[in-house]
């Protein structure tokens, strides 16, 4: 397990310093995304003062939960991005690399690519929740919670991912699909939490864990609930579980291309 | 006439490729119900919130407002920049600028086919859906409308393919355009009335999507309001404005990118 952790980490450098060896592409990309990124904090702002206060949301509720997202996405997509290629990898026939490989399969495959764009994410999420935790006058234990709450989005939109891209074994056209899948779980989590109630509010937390990524953690650290950590903390294992045996059942389903390349 | 039959041939082999492969439709419409549905459904329930009013406006207007900025979207008609700027990577365009057509026609006309059987069919049947659904507001009965927003979607056409052609052509001399192309696209979407409707715009926000290029390629958000009725010839005035603007943008850039362009063989 530490082997694999060990050569997670170096694969995740060599990924990083072969993207930097384009400098001016690799800084203009995470300058890029930050900015892009500040749409959805310039619309919903907006749309609070338009609106109103919903829910007990407020637009400093807007800019944490943007941070969540954009941290736990950043994450996942710097060290990980070689998931989101899953559908590629299989269609072509490149996925028999990994399978011949040593190493742990969804381990190798996901830090296979890096995105570099990402970072720029990763950026924007620390500047949204350091002003988030600035404005709401956050004590230490929130705080706290703030980065308890990092690492469950990060494992909870890891575990989307993977379920979401492990369809590419059921597919043939994968790509459109899984793209499709992937939009279908990211839009709910940009949007205004406080407006998702009732059923809707059922269906993105316990079907599509669109949610736990931003609007329960924003919750969490506004009332500071402990009840509500415990479900996003369960589902998160939960969602973890599911998604590493769906990954193993859909290798099951791949059949090799038998492409002939020499390593491409 | 050669422009006609370029066109022509590419929406026959288009046509054909979306029957052979019927999955791209069922995405687009799944893409849409993500985006789309759940914002409706979100809207819908604020609304009911404030008592039915916001910025006086219903949800009704507000509803057809997102609906056409979304309907818009499926044409696609934004990775025209991603496709030119494919072409520059890989070198496929020392071939296309080899064959006997005009290349930015190729891309423009190929840009439309893609996605014009999805903006057919999902377009109408949301049309249905929602009139029955929500109903249709008056504004959108009156003699005017169809022709007014024929016209001005006939022009936020080719204002947006015009806007992501000078993206594209950007690659001749930008590496990667992605960061340019998602500042450019965010701004379309935050000015076009995308997940804010323009009715709940502040002025100064309405005034820049009104006089620039980004939200006048969104129009077509704009004519479900009353305020189209009377200001209708002013905002097609502006559309047409920027067309003959980005349109010698569009020229000038890629005479200058044709100089640029240097073919390596192989």
């Amino acid at each position: 397990m530490i082997k694999e952790f060990y050569f997670a980490l170096y694969a995740i450098k060599k990924n990083i310093q072969n993207s930097a060896e384009l400098r001016v592409s690799f800084l203009i990309n995470i300058i890029g995304m930050s900015i892009n990124n500040t749409a959805f904090i310039i619309l919903w702002i907006f749309f609070v003062k338009s609106v109103g206060v919903i829910n007990g949301w407020v637009a400093m509720d807007i800019i944490g939960l943007l941070g969540f997202g954009a941290l736990s996405y950043g994450i996942v997509f710097s060290i990980g991005a070689g998931i989101r290629k899953l559908a590629d990898y299989v269609a072509t026939g490149i996925f028999d690399r990994f399978m011949l490989s040593p190493k742990n399969l969804l381990i190798r495959t996901a830090t296979s690519f890096f995105s570099v764009s990402a970072l720029g994410d990763i950026v924007f999420g620390v500047v949204c929740l350091v002003i988030y935790i600035i404005s709401i006058h956050a004590t230490i234990y929130q705080i706290l919670l703030i980065g308890l709450l990092v690492i469950i989005s990060v494992i909870v939109f890891l575990t989307a991912i993977i379920t979401i891209y492990s369809m590419s074994f059921f597919f043939v056209d994968a790509n459109l699909v899984t793209g499709s899948l992937f939009e279908l779980f990211l839009t709910p989590s940009l949007f205004h939490g406080g407006a998702f109630q009732g059923v809707m509010r059922f269906i993105f937390t316990f079907i599509i864990p669109s949610l736990l990524i931003g609007a329960l953690p924003v919750e969490i650290v506004r009332d500071v609930s402990l009840e509500k950590l415990l479900l996003v903390g369960s589902l998160a294992i939960f969602w973890f579980i599911i998604s590493i045996s769906i990954f193993n059942r859909a290798v099951k389903k791949y059949e090799s291309s038998n492409f002939i390349t020499f390593g491409n | 006439m050669k422009e006609a039959r370029l066109a022509i041939k590419i929406f026959k082999t288009l046509f054909q490729d979306c029957i052979q492969y019927p999955n791209r439709f069922i995405v687009d419409t799944i893409g849409i119900l993500a985006r789309c549905g759940i914002l409706l459904i979100l809207y819908s329930y604020v609304f009911k919130l404030r008592d039915g009013v916001i910025n006086n406006t219903t949800f009704l207007f507000v509803a057809w407002s997102i609906f056409f900025y979304f309907s818009f979207s499926i044409l696609k008609l934004r990775d025209i920049s991603k496709e030119i700027m494919q072409d520059v990577q890989k070198g496929n365009i020392e071939i296309l600028f080899s064959k006997p057509i005009f290349y930015l026609s190729y891309r423009i006309w190929w840009q439309i086919g893609l996605g014009i059987y999805s903006f057919v069919i999902i377009t109408l049947s949301m049309i249905i859906a929602l009139i029955f659904i929500i109903g249709l507001p008056p504004t959108m009965t009156i003699g005017i409308f169809i022709p007014t927003l024929i016209l001005t979607f006939l022009c936020g056409i080719i204002l947006s393919l015009f806007l992501y052609t000078i993206i594209g052509l950007l690659s001749f001399w930008i590496e990667d355009i992605n960061p340019i192309f998602w500042i450019v696209d965010k701004t379309v979407m935050i000015l076009g009335g995308s997940y804010l409707p323009i009715a709940l715009f502040p002025t100064f926000m309405f005034k820049i999507a009104l006089w620039s290029p980004f939200g006048a390629s969104q129009f077509v958000t704009h004519t479900v309001y009353e305020t189209w009725q009377t200001n209708w010839y002013q905002l097609i005035e502006i559309q047409l404005f920027w067309i003959v603007l980005l349109g010698l943008v569009v020229y000038f850039i890629f005479k200058k990118a044709k100089q640029k362009i240097s073919v390596n063989g192989g």
